[in-house]
């Protein structure tokens, strides 16, 4: 099956379901203003993906912000996934800044909601590299 | 939970409607450093590209942006004192076909008079005056102590066309707070009486804001347009001020929710093809975050969107949850934005009520003030 590869924008996250090189990732922000419309395609390719999965799937979700009509997308990526949990091993990766309780609840919250097996990761953050801050002159 | 007050709520409208639909006003208050002035410039970028259609008129008032930016920085004295009435200030305001720039920041009065003076000397000088002194500069190399030679004054008059406009407040016995106006575009040197007060006001408008401001403790106000380039622009202020930490990831959380708020919801009967009038503040106390948002709405949604607030407010912790889950695992709902998920959201994450506020402007449309606030740990 083909690669589903979306780049990283200021409001979008970087989205790699790559099953040749067994990588499964969403990473970045997500705050687009029409969450609908984004996570769309990567709902239909999941769907397709769910009918015939690798034997084990990692997921690994590493969003740094995300707005709330992202989490219900979200949720609605970690409904088809735990579908996909049904007749093949999966595993989700929820990774959180260790600052960010919000990021965590909400991890926490879908464990709640599904059967598919759930990490939390938690991570530091290097103290936050200032940007090169340069001169206008 | 803690209730946030109600007591400024009443102020956003005060503030809002300063500004007509169609202009804008972006006030920032605080620290200034250089990785901050690059973002609050992104902001102003954004706006005037919508605004502006001469690009050599875009590229004056970018310039008088960034000289009066790094005025601030540059001469902010680094006082110990952090009180905000010491506090740098960097304005800019459309005002129909004039764009108005202010800058604020502390001076120690011993410096006062020969500021005054160089200010002055700008001002008298004519536009091939202002050159010869410019390049006398220059070749002389005679510079200040701050690297500055008053020559980004002169530049700033020179490219505003404009004179420059200052005022000098006493703050106590060893600090004044020095205010800086340009406006842009250009008019004749030659100005009537009409144009010389018109330009006092403008003075007097802003210091009267920046004292409204101090006393609310507001550190940003936005007033204008909401689309989503402001909304990624503003952000990026609020993650390039704040130290990284839990409150400022909820501040940034809940802010996403109020900016995209007002670009989905708030409407007018204006047709506003690139975004929603509104405005946003965020104020900081000693011990919590506040922040607060305004936008138009149809009168005719009030009672709904007050009937849910309130439905939303009146909920315990666990039934906000409850109420998180159900609209997540609802498949029917598509698009949660009608569910009240944001404001449920908005509650998990400040573990306060939201304070809200509905005002009514004409037969079709209301004001909606919304409030929240986050503890600082």
């Amino acid at each position: 099956m083909e690669a589903l590869i979306i780049k990283a924008t200021e409001d979008t996250p970087e989205i790699i379901f790559d099953p040749e090189n067994e990588v499964f990732e969403i990473s970045n922000v997500s705050l687009p203003e029409n969450a609908i419309e984004f996570y769309a395609p990567v709902l239909d390719w999941l769907k397709k993906y769910m009918k015939n999965p690798l034997p084990k799937t990692v997921f690994n979700f590493n969003i740094e912000y995300l707005n709330t009509a992202s989490s219900k997308q979200i949720f609605e990526l970690i409904f088809l996934i735990d579908k996909i949990n049904e007749h093949s091993d999966v595993l989700i990766r929820w990774h959180y800044d260790v600052i960010d309780e919000d990021m965590k609840s909400l991890g926490v919250r879908f464990t709640h909601l599904v059967k598919v097996k759930f990490e939390l990761v938690e991570y530091e953050k290097d103290e936050e590299e200032e940007e090169d801050d340069y001169d206008f002159n | 939970m803690r209730q946030t007050t109600k007591r400024s709520l009443k102020l956003t409208y005060d503030l809002f409607s300063r500004v007509k639909t169609g202009d804008f006003e972006y006030i920032y208050r605080g620290a200034f450093t250089q990785n901050l002035t690059r973002k609050i410039l992104s902001l102003a970028e954004s706006n005037l590209q919508r605004f502006v259609d001469k690009s050599s008129l875009q590229n004056r008032i970018y310039f008088i942006m960034v000289e009066g930016l790094q005025n601030v920085t540059r001469h902010q004295e680094p006082t110990s004192e952090s009180k905000s009435e010491h506090a740098g200030i960097f304005a800019i305001q459309k005002v129909e076909n004039r764009y108005i720039i202010t800058t604020g920041n502390t001076i120690v009065n011993t410096k006062v008079d020969s500021l005054k003076q160089r200010l002055e000397k700008v001002n008298n000088l004519d536009r091939e005056e202002l050159k010869k002194l410019h390049r006398e500069i220059l070749s002389t190399g005679e510079l200040s102590d701050k690297g500055g030679a008053g020559l980004g004054l002169i530049e700033m008059a020179r490219r505003s066309g404009n004179r420059l406009t200052f005022d000098f407040e006493y703050i106590d016995l060893y600090w004044s707070y020095f205010y800086l106006q340009t406006e842009i575009p250009s008019r004749t040197y030659t100005r009537d009486a009409a144009e010389e007060l018109e330009e006092s006001n403008a003075m007097r408008d802003i210091k009267h804001l920046n004292h409204i401001l101090d006393k609310k403790d507001i550190l940003l106000n936005f007033n204008g347009s909401f689309n989503q380039n402001n909304i990624l622009s503003l952000l990026s202020i609020i993650k390039g001020q704040m130290r990284v930490n839990k409150s400022a990831k909820k501040v940034y959380y809940i802010m996403v929710e109020m900016l995209q708020n007002i670009s989905k919801h708030g409407n007018f009967h204006e047709e506003n093809t690139d975004g929603n009038p509104g405005i946003f503040y965020l104020g900081q106390t000693e011990d919590e975050y506040v922040l607060t948002s305004g936008n138009y709405i149809p009168t005719e949604y009030v009672a709904d969107v007050k009937e849910r607030l309130d439905i939303i407010n009146d909920m315990d912790n666990n039934e906000l949850n409850e109420y998180f889950n159900k609209i997540l695992l609802d498949q029917n709902v598509i698009d949660p934005k009608k569910t009240g998920l944001g404001f449920v959201d908005m509650r998990l994450k400040s573990s306060r009520k939201i304070a809200y506020d509905f005002k009514e402007i004409d037969d079709k449309y209301s004001f909606f003030t919304l409030q929240t606030s986050v503890q600082i740990n």
